[in-house]
């Protein structure tokens, strides 16, 4: 639980806020590179730790990422038109480069105003499908966070953004809470692998249910082997934030299932048995975008812009195509809940089934209120992070996470049956810093 | 540590600091009853949930009920356990 005091600073966003200021010393992911694929393309608003920005690819291929509105009288430069390597816009006819330099003011000729000023413009980096920008003071981004699945050709990394409406903290909490997923998961466990049957009392009466979901590729049969839903979390600090395991009882005797997470800071988790990422980013305080990042098989085509990645979700309700990323939850089938043929009534796999619960909190939780339990241990890790950074920039120093001199395509989460006792940290030696044994995670994730 | 108030208390702290302790005791194979917190801790838990204690029931935490203990640091919580064998450990 947080003070009411506690729980206003780790959610609120905006930019004169404490965590406001601390998101703003990380690269945060702003939009899909699908969205601005060709040069001179329509321009799109950005809407990011609740402030809006207009973004554009300028007629040599750059990108733009600048305060959305103009800066003479405030017109939204997403009505703009992109030409001529710049953006213009359509009131006056001021026209803007992607470094914010004003280029042409055509109802204040010959003045030297444009010499002096620049439209507010940010760093911006193209990697993974997303494009990142750097929102914080000038002079003082840290390392680019080149992740693994990053570096992938463009055809083999699939990206897809579903927009929630609550506050991004209920989210990101998800995203490293292990011990719901053999829970709440149960009906996508019970279609994609050889997962429990049961929870508690309840107990599955027929065939699985929610067959339409992708099926993530088979876990070199480690299924999931276990039928323990209170795991022990061990969490170790790393040069990026930190990784936990959570540790259940295997179904064999005397072996432990391993998940290991790995969170870095402060937007991206490498999840158990993936090969990519879940990142959750503030669009304001009372929503935010989840991305899942992954990597799919050469030739898979169109899955970079996030086809594929919606199979099994009703499109009235989700779809990856921009316009249709604001998520409305379904309704719940409770006569499949009350038949047994489904333990959560929610088709449409983990991402349905997490944004349901996720914004039943409303739309900011008030943390005052929860019992946490140990098992919650990586949420209450990751809120001591980001509260402890608040701290740090406040005092003027520098948030934590950075991961100065580390290099982060050795981030890696995994999963694997283990003798209980063996060291769960051997299967991601990269995310200490040490040299990352590609092989030896490949086999367990 | 000197003791903070109430606005500036930070139970992340507080919090994060208990739930290790509980793993350590059942890393010894302790059970845990309760935790003795600081009565700074303790009052800013019965703030938040005026419910709970208008009903009567214990102010708990991690799944502990709490004990207010002015020997204490206030970020500094300790677990009260005896050396039974915890049931269904991990």
């Amino acid at each position: 639980m947080l003070t009411e005091e506690e729980n206003e600073r780790l959610c609120r966003v905006g930019p004169d806020t404490p965590m406001g200021r601390v998101l703003r010393r990380y690269w945060t992911p702003a939009f899909q590179l699908g969205d601005l694929r060709e040069p001179d393309c329509a321009p799109i608003q950005v809407t990011l730790l609740g402030e809006n920005f207009v973004a554009f690819r300028d007629t040599s291929g750059r990108l733009g990422f600048l305060d959305e509105l103009c800066m003479h009288r405030g017109a939204s430069l997403v009505l703009g038109r992109v030409e001529d390597c710049g953006i213009r816009c359509l009131y006056h006819g001021w026209k803007y480069a992607v470094d914010g330099t004003i280029l042409e003011t055509p109802n204040f000729p010959g003045s030297t105003f444009k010499d002096r000023v620049k439209q507010g413009s940010y760093p911006v980096r193209e990697s993974g499908g997303l494009a990142w920008v750097y929102l914080g003071p000038p002079g003082t981004e840290p390392p680019f966070p080149h992740f693994r699945w990053a570096a992938a050709p463009p055809d083999e990394i699939a990206v897809s953004e579903m927009i929630l409406d609550c506050n991004w903290m209920q989210v990101q909490e998800g995203s490293i809470d292990s011990s719901h997923v053999g829970i709440l998961h149960l009906d996508t466990l019970a279609v994609t692998d050889a997962g429990p049957r049961t929870v508690g009392s309840f107990e599955f009466a027929g065939q699985p249910w929610d067959t339409g979901i992708s099926a993530p590729p088979r876990r070199l049969g480690l299924g999931w082997p276990s039928q323990d839903n209170g795991p022990k979390i061990e969490v170790e600090h790393t040069p990026f934030g930190f990784h936990y395991a959570a540790l259940r009882d295997a179904t064999e005797p005397g072996k432990q299932y391993v998940r290991i997470t790995a969170f870095v800071m402060p937007y991206t988790a490498f999840i158990a048995g993936t090969t990519g990422s879940v990142i959750v980013v503030p669009r304001d305080d009372t929503s935010c975008s989840l991305y899942l990042a992954a990597n799919v098989p050469s030739g898979a085509n169109g899955r970079a812009a996030g086809g594929g990645m919606n199979r099994g979700i009703d499109p009235s309700v989700w779809g990856p195509e921009r316009g249709n990323r604001r998520l409305r939850l379904p309704a719940q089938d409770r006569e499949a809940m009350a038949t047994g043929r489904s333990f959560a009534g929610f088709r449409g796999g983990n991402r349905i089934q997490d944004a349901a619960v996720q914004m039943s909190e409303g739309i900011i939780y008030d943390r005052r209120k929860e019992h946490l339990v140990p098992a919650d241990l990586a949420i209450i890790r990751m809120r001591r992070l980001l509260t402890d950074s608040i701290k740090l920039v406040e005092e003027g120093k520098k948030p934590l996470g950075l991961g100065e001199g580390y290099d982060f395509s050795n981030v890696s989460g995994a999963a694997a049956v283990m003798d209980v006792g063996a060291r769960w940290q051997d299967l991601v030696p990269g995310n200490l810093g040490e040299p990352a044994r590609a092989t030896l995670v490949d086999e367990v994730t | 540590m000197n003791e903070p108030d109430a606005s500036s208390l930070r139970l992340a702290i507080v919090v994060d600091e208990a739930c290790t302790r509980i793993f350590d005791a059942w890393e010894e194979r302790a059970r845990v009853t309760a935790l003795r917190v600081n009565p700074a801790v303790y009052e800013a838990v019965a703030a938040a949930r005026p419910g709970e204690v208008r009903r009567g029931y214990p102010l708990m935490l991690l799944g502990m009920e709490l004990v207010p203990d002015e020997g204490v640091d206030t970020y500094q919580p300790t677990v009260v356990a005896s050396r039974e064998a915890k049931e269904g450990a991990c």
